[in-house]
């Protein structure tokens, strides 16, 4: 996933300046980034459009706030982890999905092993599918750390726990990774 | 032999494995593979397709927006009679810090934007269908209009004594946007027969 973030200065003071062409670029400079990341801790299309909208309206209502330090795109990630993973507390969702996962594993991911296009990037489809797998809070986890580049203590932070369980969920997360690719999900 | 733990492979690829797993990923062939694998697992999530939103949620981020703007317009329009009428009496007892001209203006302008504000909520635009170029034009005058409104705020009434001619202008041109989104409210309302 390769996204053009930069954002002209110009943008962002007009923006700051509650210009709504100006609100409307930034919105769709960052609408993709936003939705992909709600979508991959979230899974559902529909969750993750709701994290776009609360993100940018909360962008909207705070841009003033922003100062300029680090980059746009920084700030607005923030605001979307925290708005997906608080729609990740409110929901209490992760006890079902740790039971669909737990039988996901036992099961070797059987459900999900039709309607594959075997030709079609195999080894990426398996991971992305084995990752869907994951619970939501270890989806989190992983895609936080190991694609946005946070660090434990930042996600800690983010999810009102400690480092030490950041820590664990990756290890584990990876640790159930590497067991569904080994068997083969969604092949 | 003991090999590396998930835990030792994931402070090994941050660089901050213990000096025993650093050792041993140096003479172990497989904890070597687990380690080539977790970062060819991490790079095959970063290279994950970028999903797009099915629907285009900024409409409903706008008129949120918009919704928040006329809103604060309104606290700003009733107050605005409020204000000039306090204004006006501390003109009375504080002649020495303000032009009389300056204070009169200022209520006469603030009076007329609120009534301008009344006038537009006579058309109830929020409830009512428009045409995408009206609706355009109406969101790039509240634009303007908002922008007036967080100088305003930014002045504030604490202020007021000291920069009353730069409040006048700002209430000025606060009118002038008013009255074109007036006009473009009637004008719309008037084409469609609303």
């Amino acid at each position: 996933m390769t996204i053009s973030l930069a954002v002209p200065d110009l943008l962002v003071a007009r923006a700051k300046s509650g210009d709504l062409e100006a609100l409307e670029a930034l919105y769709r400079a960052f609408e993709t980034p936003v939705y992909n990341l709600a979508l991959r801790v979230l899974r559902r299309p529909e969750d993750a459009e709701d994290v776009l909208q609360e993100t940018f309206l909360e962008v909207v209502r705070s841009i003033k706030l922003f100062r300029g330090e680090g980059h746009l795109w920084g700030w607005i990630r923030q605001i979307a982890a925290s708005k997906a993973l608080m729609r990740i507390r409110q929901e209490r969702v992760r006890e079902t999905e740790e039971l669909h996962e737990e039988s996901e594993a036992a099961g070797g991911g059987g459900g999900s092993r039709g309607g594959m296009n075997p030709g079609a990037v195999p080894v990426q489809i398996d991971l992305e599918r084995a990752f869907e797998q994951l619970s939501e809070t270890s989806r989190a986890v992983v895609w936080l750390h190991d694609v946005e580049g946070y660090t434990h203590e930042e996600i800690a932070e983010q999810m009102g726990k400690t480092v030490s369980f950041s820590k664990s969920q990756l290890a584990r997360a990876h640790v159930r990774l590497r067991r569904m690719l080994d068997e083969g999900v969604a092949r | 032999m003991m090999h590396c733990t998930m835990d030792d492979l994931l402070a090994l690829a941050a660089r901050e494995g213990s000096a025993w797993a650093r050792q041993h990923a140096v003479e172990c062939a497989a904890c070597r593979a687990e380690l080539e694998a977790l970062y060819q697992r991490v790079a095959q999530l970063k290279a994950l397709p970028a999903r797009r939103p099915a629907r285009d949620r900024w409409p409903a981020v706008r008129d949120a927006v918009l919704a928040e703007r006329r809103r604060r317009r309104e606290r700003w329009g009733v107050s605005g009679l409020a204000a000039a009428a306090a204004l006006a009496g501390l003109l009375v007892f504080r002649p020495f810090w303000t032009k009389p001209i300056d204070a009169a203006e200022l209520a006469r302008v603030k009076a007329q934007s609120a009534t301008l504000e009344q006038q537009l909520q006579r058309y109830d635009p929020d409830g009512r269908v428009t045409s995408g170029r009206s609706a355009a034009l109406a969101a790039a005058l509240e634009d303007r209009i908002a922008v007036i409104d967080g100088e305003l705020a930014q002045l504030g009434p604490a202020r007021a004594q000291a920069r009353p001619a730069d409040l006048v202008t700002l209430w000025q041109q606060r009118v002038e946007l008013m009255e074109q989104l007036v006009t473009v409210h009637v004008t719309r309302a008037a084409y469609v027969g609303l």
